[in-house]
């Protein structure tokens, strides 16, 4: 799956565009968080993504195809879509709500049948929610509903998941079991876009980020290079610090937000300095299935990598990653192997520089 | 795979025992109103009757069969018929509108129809003649309200029961126009007699116009019973699981509004129904359309054979059938409400 945005714009009146100029590719394995202020119109974006609103100017492609003139049918059977939770009249039980994710695929006058039924128990079992099958939708708390949400959405065999703000009314808890459930999926090869208000969420989860500014503003790349202190001040007019928290196996950053201020100017993607670093990534790979998406990422940074080692060690495989690259290079690669699920990673490095003169 | 250690699943249709309860209450009802009213006749009478019907043959007196097939058989048709359309209408517009408090007469079809017939009354119209009128200004009722209401850039649900409100508030002012211009003698009683709804001028001629629109709008809303579930989602869920909802509604308005302006231009405004039945089912049943729409008709069928039998059989004069489907389904409803903890909306 490839969904291209090239250069669109929407605003729902002609004077008061909502997206101006937005460019952004997604693909399989990709996780991108949208980020941007209260009603800077990520909803907006996410609606016009899936072409249940159409832009107005640029063109957007799913799969070389342009969203703009594809059947919606065709679209959903490409996309899926989780809107914020919230309870409605006449709840269903939580298996017609799942089932209900396979209506496109069941005739016009059929009722879904066993084999819908065999993949809503298959799914629930896979999101760990089976003992909700019987529930009614009303009775289950707003994490059980957001992940029953997420279920109905693949029912319907997605590649392409779009959850707007999954994580926002949920505790931490729940925020986590929502956050691990969309990095699996990732990992199991389909992409997701999310909305979020956790700037956090961003940099622990995505592997690359798009932010939206009010007045229709955006840039997108990779999460390092977007979610950084000086665009979040920008975008979101608060003065804040990402700061870091080292376990055992990790490097976790998040943001502290300090004092509100004006947001003013525009967001920028961090560009490579001049600054060049010697720096070592290793890795302690848990799980088997990362090792080809690894090497897929591997190879995008290819042309900074002095050498790649790989051994068994137990279970686990040992990678060692050695680069000659810009600081803001070595930190993006990092930071995009350390959102897979089951890889521990730190970073070593020196300034070039240094490392010449010592 | 599920093992006997797994909860076991609960079925999300309809139970076997209610399955049968379900068919057999509409028939037993019909069964035993064929022998209720004010020429009791014993239920072997009945069934010699029918025997006789198909058959060949001449075990009943005259007067039996006279009874029987021209006066209580188009009437319990036409009871069943209305019963099952105005609960089947009243429980997709619920779901459509997603508002439990949405009845047939929601986007003012019944109240358009109402009006129609008062016109025809008024005109001196015969009974057909009545019928006709009433369902031409119940569909045209339906046709202002989806020009008031839409709109040309996005189709905004509320502002279409806001539309049938008002268009339904438009027809009762008319109605009220055409009582205060009726001969208050005969004219004026017929009007009022007929507004609160009665089943007294079934007959077959009125059971050929008036079935086609409610049986073709209740096999479409059958048919269509699962994607029902989607009406009430938001617009944007709905439109997520890939299907045409414009469509889906636009049918569902469509087919719910046929049989109203229908069951309204035979027997007038029977209330209650559509409010009644279609919630006790979701009690019961649940708000799957698949299992909710087929016990809705078939409940609905059967109460107001249930009903229109007392109202016929109580009193000498006729009692209007309107007050005793509050009077009989508004306690039932609390008792059932109450009894079941109400369900959740």
């Amino acid at each position: 799956m490839k969904l291209t945005v090239e250069h669109t714009s929407f605003g729902y009146k002609k004077s008061t565009p909502v997206i101006q100029n937005l460019s952004f590719t997604a693909e399989s394995g990709q996780l991108i968080a949208i980020l941007g202020p209260n009603g800077a119109g990520k909803t907006t974006l996410l609606r016009c993504t899936t072409g249940l609103l159409k832009w107005n100017k640029g063109i957007s492609r799913l799969d070389g195809e342009n969203t703009n003139q594809m059947p919606a049918k065709e679209i959903w059977k490409k996309v899926a879509y989780v809107p914020q939770a919230r309870g409605s009249f006449a709840a269903l039980n939580v298996t017609d709500m799942i089932l209900l994710g396979t209506t496109s695929r069941v005739g016009v006058f059929a009722t879904p049948g066993q084999k819908e039924r065999d993949l809503v128990v298959q799914l629930t079992e896979e999101l760990g929610i089976q003992r909700l099958l019987n529930k009614n939708c009303n009775e289950i708390s707003g994490g059980e509903l957001q992940m029953v949400l997420i279920a109905r959405a693949l029912a319907g065999k997605p590649d392409l998941l779009i959850l707007d703000e999954p994580e926002s009314a949920l505790d931490f808890k729940n925020q986590l079991i929502v956050l691990n459930t969309m990095s699996r999926l990732v990992a199991e090869g389909i992409c997701v876009i999310f909305n979020t208000h956790y700037p956090d969420h961003a940099l622990s989860r995505a592997t690359h980020s798009l932010i939206l500014q009010k007045g229709g503003a955006s840039i997108f790349g990779e999460t390092s290079k977007i979610v950084t202190e000086e665009n979040i001040k920008k975008a979101f007019g608060v003065q804040a610090v990402i700061g870091k928290t080292e376990t055992a196996g990790h490097v976790y950053q998040s943001v502290v937000p300090l004092k509100v201020i004006k947001a003013q100017g525009t967001c920028e993607k961090v560009a490579d300095s001049t600054q060049q670093q010697l720096a070592l990534i290793s890795c302690i790979i848990t799980d088997p299935g990362i090792q080809p998406k690894l090497n897929t990422l591997l190879k995008q940074y290819e042309t900074y990598i002095v050498s790649h080692d790989e051994k068994p060690l137990q279970k686990a495989t040992i990678a060692t990653i050695t680069m000659s690259a810009p600081a803001e290079e070595v930190t993006s690669l990092a930071h995009e192997i350390s959102v897979f699920p089951g890889v521990a990673v730190k970073t070593t490095a020196v300034p070039k520089q240094e490392a010449a003169n010592g | 795979m599920s093992t006997a250690e797994d909860e076991p699943q609960k079925s999300t249709g309809i139970s076997l025992p209610w399955k049968i309860i379900l068919v057999v209450l509409p028939i037993a009802a019909a069964l035993a109103s064929l022998c209720f009213g004010r020429y009791a006749m014993p239920i072997q009478d009945i069934f010699h009757a029918i025997h006789d019907a198909i058959f060949g043959g001449n075990t009943v007196s005259p007067q039996v069969a006279t009874v029987l097939w021209s006066m209580r058989m188009p009437r319990i048709l036409l009871a069943l018929l209305a019963g099952a359309g105005l609960s089947a209408a009243g429980c997709a517009f619920q779901s459509l509108f997603s508002n439990p408090l949405a009845t047939p007469d929601t986007i003012g079809v019944a109240s358009g129809a109402s009006f129609g017939a008062a016109l025809g009354l008024l005109m001196n119209f015969g009974l057909m003649g009545v019928q006709v009128v009433s369902l031409i200004f119940g569909l045209a009722a339906l046709i202002l309200t989806i020009l008031a209401g839409s709109n040309k850039k996005r189709s905004n649900l509320n502002s279409v029961v806001l539309a049938g409100i008002m268009m339904g508030s438009l027809f009762s002012a008319l109605v009220s126009l055409v009582k205060f211009a009726a001969d208050p003698e005969n004219q004026l009683p017929a009007i009022t007699y007929w507004l609160m709804g009665s089943l007294d001028a079934a007959g077959y001629d009125s059971l050929l116009l008036g079935a086609p629109p409610i049986l073709v709008g209740l096999a479409v809303l059958l048919l269509l019973r699962w994607r029902l579930n989607l009406l009430p989602l938001s617009e944007d869920e709905a439109r997520s699981t890939g299907v045409n909802v414009t469509v889906l509604r636009g049918i569902t308005i469509l087919c719910a509004t046929m049989i109203t302006a229908s069951v309204v231009s035979m027997c007038g405004q029977v209330g209650w129904v559509g409010l009644l039945v279609p919630h006790m089912c979701r009690m019961k049943f649940g708000n799957n359309h698949t299992a909710l729409l087929p016990a809705s008709v078939l409940a609905g069928g059967a109460f107001l054979v249930v009903v229109d039998t007392v109202a016929r059989s109580i009193s000498a004069s006729e009692f209007p059938i309107s007050i005793l489907t509050a009077l009989i389904g508004a306690p039932f409803f609390i008792y059932l409400m109450r009894r079941t903890g109400g369900w959740q909306l």
